[in-house]
């Protein structure tokens, strides 16, 4: 886990850490919301709306901002205030995510860090984007 | 810049920090009179308007403003500080 404090963050900084998207991801992600809408539960019905496979939760995608944030940038010191996320391209089981996060705006009054980030897969398209706003305790 | 053109500005930054484009504010007006203004919106305020008028805040500025009068008077101070 990364320990960045206020006074070592500048712009530019980036961290970035991959991530496999397992079966048991999508069962621990449906018993946590009971979301079982089967474009994310049946493969037929997914199929049947064009897609190879049942699509990945978006939201089980975006889970790993919060990663990005609280364990890379900034990491053990930080407090996640606002994010804004858009899906761009479905994520399928067995894709190999990065996630990437990189500084680009610093509040200095309150200790409030803006983060562009992206999630890109295999083939190295986006697909997810986010705009992340978090603060440090120190 | 005067204290007028910044109060359209900083208008505008509350439009769109409380999604209101109906929202008018007054010199004032505090976080009392807009129901959303909670800490979080303050932050939001404080980073739009350091964008907006390409300044900078230090926490004790921020801690003794008590209304929208207050913060106009201090993005004039700044901006009349950085054309000296």
């Amino acid at each position: 886990m990364n320990e960045y404090k206020f006074n070592d963050i500048n712009i530019g900084l980036g961290e970035s850490f991959e991530v496999l998207i397992a079966d048991g991801m999508m069962d621990s992600f449906k018993k946590i919301t009971g979301d079982i809408n089967p474009l994310h539960t049946d493969c037929n019905y997914a199929k049947s709306k064009g897609y190879t496979d049942r699509v990945v939760y978006g939201m089980l995608i975006s889970s790993f901002y919060s990663t990005l944030v609280g364990l890379y940038l900034p990491g053990k010191h930080s407090l996640l205030q606002a994010i804004n996320i858009s899906f761009n391209v479905p994520v399928f089981i067995g894709d190999r995510l990065i996630v990437y996060g990189e500084v680009t705006y610093i509040n200095e009054a309150y200790k409030q860090l803006e983060i562009k980030a992206f999630i890109t897969n295999q083939n190295n398209k986006k697909v997810s984007k986010a705009k992340i706003k978090a603060s440090l305790y120190e | 810049m005067d204290k007028i053109e910044i109060l359209e500005r900083v208008q505008e930054i509350f439009r769109d920090v409380f999604d209101d484009e109906n929202l008018n504010i007054k010199r004032d007006n505090t976080a009392a009179d807009i129901e959303d203004w909670d800490s979080l919106a303050n932050i939001n305020l404080v980073v739009a308007m350091e964008k907006e008028f390409n300044i900078k805040y230090i926490i004790e500025e921020i801690q003794v403003l008590r209304d929208v009068g207050d913060m106009i008077d201090l993005i004039y101070k700044k901006l009349e500080l950085d054309n000296e």
